[in-house]
């Protein structure tokens, strides 16, 4: 009979706390939204995975061996911790947490091999978290690879468009404002470190937002995340709107200039110049960029084809895997059951939609002192979002006028928002680094 | 405190965003003058491949086989309208 009850006692049913039973639902709707209505389902797929992997009670897949030895709640194992960190007076397993949490740095350590020899191990996600994301590994390859995957070619040709994707960043920065405008008036708790990782989410770029998150505000990591890609495979769906109300039916058949082509030669330099300009003006964002111009001159050179394939396809694919169960491991209960990611959610979107809206103002800016006309529509295209928003871009010009072909044109701002974000992420990580918050 | 925090976001949107410009002028000009370099300095080597490509077509097609061609299209430009 002891037996029946220690097997009972052990059991899901038996451990699943209520928390844990709605981040399940949860993640078997990250799976529903990634099969069936084909969200980013590259991204989703893992991440809703990873997301019930992480919940499943009893099992600790995403915890530290620390965690877990707090969590397994054994009388003799919590006061054995206890003792070690000289406490005297606690009652339960959170009075623990809370004095761990508040230890330096060597008594992390002590306690570490304390644990490891009562036979607690790091759950395997809290490996591939540490080993992917907290190393800042996972999203610079991904950049890499999608530096490999980039043509520069309609950027090169009318390189003016980046400032389309310089105008478009503005979505990161009002979130900001946003963020710490809600703990000014304290409806949230967000530092301006959790600021600048959530405004980040407005870059429309996945990897960018995994890696400021990763060092700014890995506890929000999971909800910013999952709204970065939620919202990426809903810009068909936010734009559109915006765009329509910002830009008159004449400028929307404004018909672009057929682009020149730009020679091979040129394609190589770009990398190199952006490089060089990184290096002497803004080092904060050379490990993105230095990534994405390797990746891209990878990809130009032409003599480095078997490594550039790899870098667009198996290496991509395979930390992609790795990437989304290690975000997957942060939507654990207690981290993403919590107001703040409501929030994060709310200004997300506001994020995708202020950037989208000074890109279209910015294309009608430009018009007003140049001859050569722009389409505001591919002004959209700034947020990154690559190639969506540049699809998106083309499908409203088609609406507009049946022979109006804005894809390449759309491309060039798209690529620009790409580097306008891995630079405003620079940007903030070394200023808000500075700021010592 | 409170005060404080407004401000750093103040101090994040005005300098990241002038960064942002700043930085993304910069690439524009370079980006424009490399361009300029290149396609001046290094003339593309590709240019002979599409004049080598270009005669070909031009020798292919047989004056009678144009005459006939062009008739036809009269022919049936005529018959509809």
């Amino acid at each position: 009979m002891d037996n029946l009850i220690g097997l009972w006692q052990d059991s899901g049913l038996y451990l699943m706390a209520p928390g844990q039973l709605v981040m399940i639902v949860v993640g078997l709707l990250l799976l529903y939204l990634a099969i069936n209505k084909n969200f980013e389902p590259l991204l989703l797929v893992p991440i809703g995975f990873g997301g019930i992997l992480a919940n499943i009670p009893g099992a600790d897949l995403a915890l530290s061996a620390t965690e877990a030895a707090i969590s397994s709640a054994n009388p003799e194992v919590l006061s054995a911790l206890a003792q070690a960190m000289g406490l005297e007076v606690w009652e339960t397993a959170k009075d623990i947490k809370y004095a761990f949490e508040h230890l330096n740095a060597a008594e992390h350590g002590v306690i570490a091999n304390l644990v490891a020899d009562m036979g607690f191990n790091n759950g395997m996600l809290y490996n591939f978290y540490s080993v992917a994301i907290a190393s800042g590994v996972a999203p610079l390859v991904i950049f890499m690879g999608v530096g490999a995957m980039t043509d520069f070619g309609p950027l090169l040709a009318n390189p003016k468009t980046l400032f389309l994707g310089a105008a478009a960043q503005f979505g990161i920065f009002a979130t900001v404002l946003g963020a710490v405008g809600m703990s000014y008036l304290g409806w949230m708790d967000f530092s301006v470190a959790d600021a600048a990782a959530i405004g980040i989410i407005g870059g429309a770029d996945g990897p960018t937002a995994i890696y400021v998150s990763s060092l700014l505000a890995p506890e929000l990591l999971g909800a910013i995340a999952v709204a970065a890609y939620s919202y990426m495979a809903l810009v068909p769906l936010i734009q559109p709107p915006i765009m329509r109300a910002l830009t008159t039916a004449e400028e929307r058949k404004i018909v672009m200039t057929q682009l020149r082509t730009v020679s091979r030669r040129e394609k190589i330099t770009f990398p190199v110049v952006v490089l060089i300009l990184v290096a002497l003006f803004l080092p904060s964002a050379a490990p993105l960029l230095g990534m994405f111009c390797f990746g891209n001159l990878m990809k130009e050179c032409g003599v480095v084809d078997r490594l550039s394939d790899t870098a667009q396809h198996a290496l991509i694919n395979i930390t992609t895997i790795f990437l989304g169960l290690s975000v997957g491991s942060k939507l654990a209960a207690d981290k993403f059951l919590d107001p703040k990611t409501m929030g994060i959610l709310a200004l997300g979107i506001v994020a995708f939609g202020i950037g989208t809206a000074m890109g279209v103002l910015m294309a009608k800016l430009m018009n007003k002192f140049s001859k050569q006309q722009l389409n505001p529509l591919i002004g959209s295209a700034g947020v990154s979002a690559v190639p969506m928003a540049a699809r998106v871009s083309n499908k409203l010009g088609l609406e507009a006028n049946p022979h109006n072909f804005l894809l390449m044109h759309a491309m060039g701002p798209n690529v620009a928002g790409v580097i306008g974000s891995a630079v405003a992420a620079g940007v903030m990580i070394s200023m808000v680094q500075g700021m010592g918050g | 405190m409170q005060e404080e925090i407004l401000q750093q976001g103040v101090d994040l949107m005005l300098f990241g965003m002038g960064t942002v410009f700043v930085f993304l002028t910069v690439l524009v000009i370079a980006t424009t003058i490399m361009s300029g370099v290149v396609s001046r300095l290094f003339p593309d080597a590709v240019k002979p491949l599409p004049a080598a490509a270009a005669p070909p077509p031009k020798a292919g097609v047989d004056p009678k086989l144009q005459a006939i061609i062009k008739a036809a299209i009269e022919k049936h430009r005529s018959r509809h309208k």
